[in-house]
């Protein structure tokens, strides 16, 4: 048990295991105006047993990032709001235009089409690291 | 004579009617009777004008309701520090000014930024540089965009954040259409499919 808990308390602290089950497809951050803040999509896959919850997400290429979600309500009004995405066993979730997606500012160097980000998904104690491409608006 | 009551019936019966009838009237004059509606939006029967009033834009120029002359306008209202919808609906609409529907219209386009504390006419200069410098960026007091936006039909609302400069604003996402007379025409909300929007747009700036 002693044994068990400090393994579980090692992972915790490389943050490596925490969240092993989460895939990423379809990653990629829009390319931004000069100096103005990003924003990162990508399709979210649940593969293992339990419940992941997305939180955020880090990278060293800008200075901070937040997990928000775009809702249009039946005025037409589109408000931002921050908040957690809960992603069941077996499941997947979109970061999309107009729906969930990682918001990313102070970017620290120009990004252009072609580059790759590596976003760290911050998912309770874990933050796996998956390479993001930026890509020209569509 | 009749009874006080079947008087105060009677009464209260015109009105309801009277009110009825001006429901109808209003309902008449607002619905679409004889214009084609578009596939993917809302046009006005009665296009609706502006009141007077001067924005800046991004080159620090005074931005009038003259400038909404001699042409139709696309008008999208956001802000820049907007990392999804705003940025979605420009590519948007850089993609329509491309659009082999709307080769050689009479189209412009025009970003309204709903906060003007941090969309200095500097800041909105490169923002609208870098989605190919042909949409428009203006902004101007709050006085003057409650003004303009309450003419467009449209609203906006700050949300404080942790800080003074951090911060989200709720805006209207609709596409709002304004004819070359500078008139409130029509609404497009999301989310926007282009060759439809493309094709809506060309239908009714061409006036067919």
């Amino acid at each position: 048990m002693r044994t068990a808990v400090l393994i579980a308390a090692m992972l915790a602290s490389t943050g490596a295991a925490a969240c092993p089950d989460l895939a990423v497809e379809q990653a990629w951050i829009r390319e931004a105006p000069p100096g103005a803040m990003s924003v990162a999509y990508a399709k979210l896959i649940n593969r293992g047993k339990k419940t992941l919850v997305l939180d955020g997400a880090r990278s060293a290429d800008f200075g901070g990032a937040g997990l928000h979600r775009t809702v249009v309500d039946d005025q037409g009004n589109a408000r931002m709001r921050e908040g957690t995405l809960a992603i069941a066993p077996g499941a997947s979730a979109m970061l999309e235009p107009g729906g969930w997606h990682l918001m990313l500012f102070d970017p620290a160097r120009p990004l252009k089409a072609g580059d790759i980000v590596t976003l760290a998904l911050t998912c309770g104690a874990g933050a796996p690291e998956f390479p993001f491409p930026v890509k020209a608006s569509e | 004579m009749p009874s006080k009551p079947a008087r105060n019936l009677a009464l209260v019966t015109a009105a309801v009617a009277a009110a009825g009838l001006g429901a109808f009237a209003a309902y008449r004059l607002q619905a679409p009777r004889d214009l084609p509606q578009p596939a993917s939006g809302t046009r006005l029967s009665a296009p609706r004008a502006l009141p007077a009033f001067t924005l800046v834009d991004q080159d620090g120029k005074d931005f009038t309701n003259t400038g909404l002359q001699g042409h139709w306008t696309l008008l999208f209202s956001g802000f820049t520090h907007c990392p999804d919808i705003c940025p979605t609906t420009l590519a948007l609409m850089k993609q329509l000014r491309q659009h082999p529907a709307l080769g050689g219209r009479p189209l412009e386009y025009l970003f309204l930024s709903v906060d003007p504390e941090r969309d200095t006419p500097a800041v909105l200069k490169t923002y609208m540089d870098y989605f190919g410098g042909h949409i428009r960026g203006v902004s101007g007091s709050r006085a003057q965009l409650d003004a303009v936006c309450a003419g467009l039909g449209l609203v906006y609302m700050k949300n404080p954040g942790a800080n003074a400069t951090d911060y989200t604003v709720d805006h209207s996402a609709a596409l709002v259409l304004l004819d070359d007379r500078g008139r409130v025409a029509g609404y497009f909300q999301p989310p926007h499919k282009l060759d439809t929007l493309a094709a809506d747009l060309a239908g009714i700036v061409s006036g067919t």
